[in-house]
């Protein structure tokens, strides 16, 4: 019997009985259909993250946090001693050890780092409109995630300007008719210091942002100098200095590829930790897959159960054709045909159900993506949820064509086992 | 002598052990010579069908040796043994075993699909041997849409399309009327004499067993009587009477396949009005005398 024939033959069985076929195929349509989004699902959202993390700015960044033990942390030992020297001053913010002035020079000395920038949060009172209308503000964006904001209109605020963005659902409020008129308008920046005296810092917006996924554009963002003059008058009004505690810093590094090792290593010399954006994306990258493969895993086990349904039908179905086997046999057909036969039939099954599930699971993914990305998420720039993945895709067929042929093993070796003489005599 | 088409030397066939012991062949030794037409008779239970099975090859005997051309199948590999029913070998059974919701032409290229003939050819030669039973009107239509003596006619059309040296019937007219019966004999006994295809049937049937040169007659697992001189009927009296015997003879190595119509023509097969029975014996009596004399030939030959 040629290839042909026997493909033939196994699509014209399978279609003998085309309820129960059906059936069968409904439960691998299932699985893959499952699969097919998951693992879709995993690459979409993947995708923007990698598009959302490498927008955080150049590449030869390293992020530079403290490594160093927490004081009242809760740990499973007991307290922890009192040690002036690691307690950076005695300053943590929520529960992480923060870095000092100390620190921040420790990491400019290190060999190969050409400049350090602590993130510092600001936390302004209001954004007061042209038309003196005061809208609260809660914590200002970040001037180091600049690279992440994606604009509606005008452009980032230039470092050493008193410029600053604002989100796009701010613009009606600011007076603005459309985010190209916002741009443009003179704001003022209302904030309190340390015992809350308010003061107030002019500045130009210079764009209007759109807020991502991760917060990034969500709220006004300073200049790099507003930033820094909003920082130091939060900070005044004590009477003594009190020591600067930054959650994290920015270095930038003249060669990340050859120094970066290096680097990290010197930083953890002085009890810190040092990330590149690779490090940070493969960390949350990490979590995204550990999430999608524990997604697949639900949607393995439905195909694991849909191949016990095709070992059910090809069952049946060699039990009805006994008689056809027998004299199948009795023609001519040696045992491995038959084999090659009915497993055929198990892969015919499975290639139904893979094309007709990932077919629909690829069209689920794609609309509902269009539909939440255009809809309920749409304020979320560049979103993606849903990505096809062709190799992926591949994969996913052959996964399940491989699940089916194992399946179809167990019947098709009791058929290529049938005796043709018991089998004519079967009635 | 040449070698015959089948032979068995001290065929044993031993179903089950111990109490539940069934010996169904004690040990049989035959010859079937290419073109002859065998009858295999007996109760059920005597061991016909089993030497049937072996003999087509479906089966392996518990000892003994079946030859096919002379050469002993035994040792060959099951899928050897496989092909060479496919190739050789011709089945028709009481029961049909057609493919109802296959069409007509499928069922009888089936042999050939399984021997990896290419699908323009399996239709050509499956549409000139239906043409040959009168059944290529229904080439397309479904089995099971058929009449009992027309399922025959396609099974026949599909034990002969491999060009088989021989075909086994196992009870061919079994399941038809006495009528259709007939018709479905003449065109077994018509392809036996004009094609020169060895012919051996199981069969309960005495008028059908009547009409083959010779009658296998079985008894709890051996041959009681093997009435090789028994001519009857109009069917086949004239295959040893060919006009040069020595060449003809059921043995001769002459009659290949499609070989040129060994025997005398006859009157058309199929639909042949039957003979009245003084006819018939008178038939009986003249192919009995022609027969002894061609063996007698071929003895001292």
């Amino acid at each position: 019997m040629r290839s042909i024939d026997v493909a033939g033959t196994a699509l014209s069985n399978t279609l003998r009985s085309k309820l129960r076929t059906f059936l069968t195929v409904v439960a691998i349509v299932i699985g893959a259909f499952t699969l097919t989004l998951t693992s879709g699902l995993g690459a979409g959202v993947n995708q923007y993250v990698t598009k959302m993390v490498s927008g955080f700015g150049d590449s030869n960044q390293l992020y530079v946090m403290s490594a160093s033990p927490v004081a009242g942390a809760p740990t499973g030992d007991g307290p922890v001693e009192y040690d002036p020297e690691t307690s950076g001053g005695g300053a943590s913010m929520m529960g992480a050890s923060t870095l000092s002035d100390e620190d921040i020079e420790t990491i400019a000395s290190i060999d190969g780092i050409t400049d350090v920038e602590p993130v510092v949060f600001v936390n302004a009172s209001y954004l007061e409109a042209p038309d003196g209308d005061q809208y609260a503000v809660d914590s200002l964006g970040m001037p180091s995630e600049a690279a992440a904001v994606e604009l509606a209109a005008g452009e980032l605020p230039a470092p050493d300007t008193a410029e600053i963005t604002v989100p796009e659902s701010w613009v009606e409020a600011l007076g603005a008719g459309s985010a190209d008129d916002a741009v443009g308008l003179d704001v003022r920046v209302g904030i309190a210091n340390a015992v809350g005296e308010m003061e107030e810092f002019a500045a130009t917006v210079s764009g209007v942002s759109l807020q991502a996924v991760s917060g990034a554009g969500g709220a006004p963002m300073p200049s790099q100098s507003l930033n820094d003059d909003l920082y130091e008058y939060q900070n005044s009004g004590l009477a003594v200095d009190r020591p600067e505690s930054y959650i994290q810093a920015v270095a930038d590094v003249e060669d990340l590829a050859a120094d970066g090792e290096r680097i990290k290593q010197e930083l953890t010399e002085h009890q810190m930790l040092g990330l590149t954006l690779e490090d940070q994306l493969g960390a949350i990258q990490g979590v995204i897959n550990a999430v999608t493969w524990v997604l697949n895993g639900f949607a393995l086990i439905a195909l694991l159960a849909a191949s016990f349904g095709i070992v059910n039908t090809l069952l049946m179905s060699v039990q009805e054709r006994t008689r056809e086997i027998g004299l199948m046999k009795a023609l001519g057909m040696s045992g491995g045909r038959v084999f090659g036969l009915f497993s055929s039939e198990a892969v015919m099954i499975g290639l139904m159900g893979s094309v007709i599930g990932i077919g629909l699971g690829v069209a689920t993914g794609v609309v509902g993506n269009q539909l939440l990305v255009t809809g309920p998420l749409k304020d979320v720039a560049g979103l993606s949820l849903y990505a096809v993945d062709p190799l992926g895709l591949l994969l996913i067929a052959l996964l399940i064509l491989a699940i089916a042929f194992l399946a179809g093993t167990l019947p098709a070796l009791r058929a290529a086992k049938k005796d043709p003489i018991e089998a004519l005599r079967y009635e | 002598m040449s070698t015959p088409v089948l032979e068995t030397e001290n065929l044993v066939k031993i179903y089950g052990r111990g109490p539940s012991r069934f010996d169904a062949l004690k040990g049989l030794t035959l010859e079937i010579h290419r073109g002859e037409s065998v009858a295999i008779v007996g109760k059920s239970g005597s061991g016909k069908s089993t030497l049937m099975h072996l003999l087509a090859l479906l089966d392996a005997p518990t000892a003994g040796v079946v030859a096919l051309d002379g050469r002993p199948v035994s040792q060959l590999k099951p899928a050897a043994v496989s092909d060479l029913r496919n190739e050789a070998f011709g089945f028709v059974f009481q029961q049909f075993f057609l493919n109802a919701q296959q069409s007509v032409l499928e069922n009888v290229t089936l042999p050939l699909k399984i021997a990896g003939v290419p699908r323009s050819e399996r239709r050509r030669r499956g549409l000139d041997v239906l043409r040959q039973l009168e059944m290529d009107s229904k080439a397309e239509n479904k089995a099971n849409d058929l009449s009992g003596g027309q399922k025959q006619r396609v099974c026949i059309a599909r034990a002969l399309i491999n060009d088989p040296s021989v075909i086994f019937a196992d009870e061919p007219t079994g399941n038809l009327d006495s009528a259709t019966s007939r018709v479905v004999e003449d065109i077994l006994f018509g392809l036996h004499r004009e094609r020169g295809i060895t012919l051996v049937i199981v069969t309960h049937d005495d008028d059908l067993a009547a009409r083959c040169q010779r009658r296998l007659s079985m008894q709890d697992g051996r041959i009681v009587n093997d009435d090789a001189a028994t001519l009857h009927a109009a069917a086949a009296p004239a295959a040893a009477v060919a006009p040069h015997p020595a060449r003809h003879t059921p043995s001769s190595p002459a009659t290949g396949r499609h070989a040129a119509v060994p025997f005398p023509a006859e009157p058309p097969a199929p639909e042949a009005p039957p003979l009245s029975r003084r006819e018939r014996r008178r038939l009986e009596a003249e192919a009995d005398r022609r027969r002894s004399g061609a063996r007698g030939e071929a003895e001292r030959a």
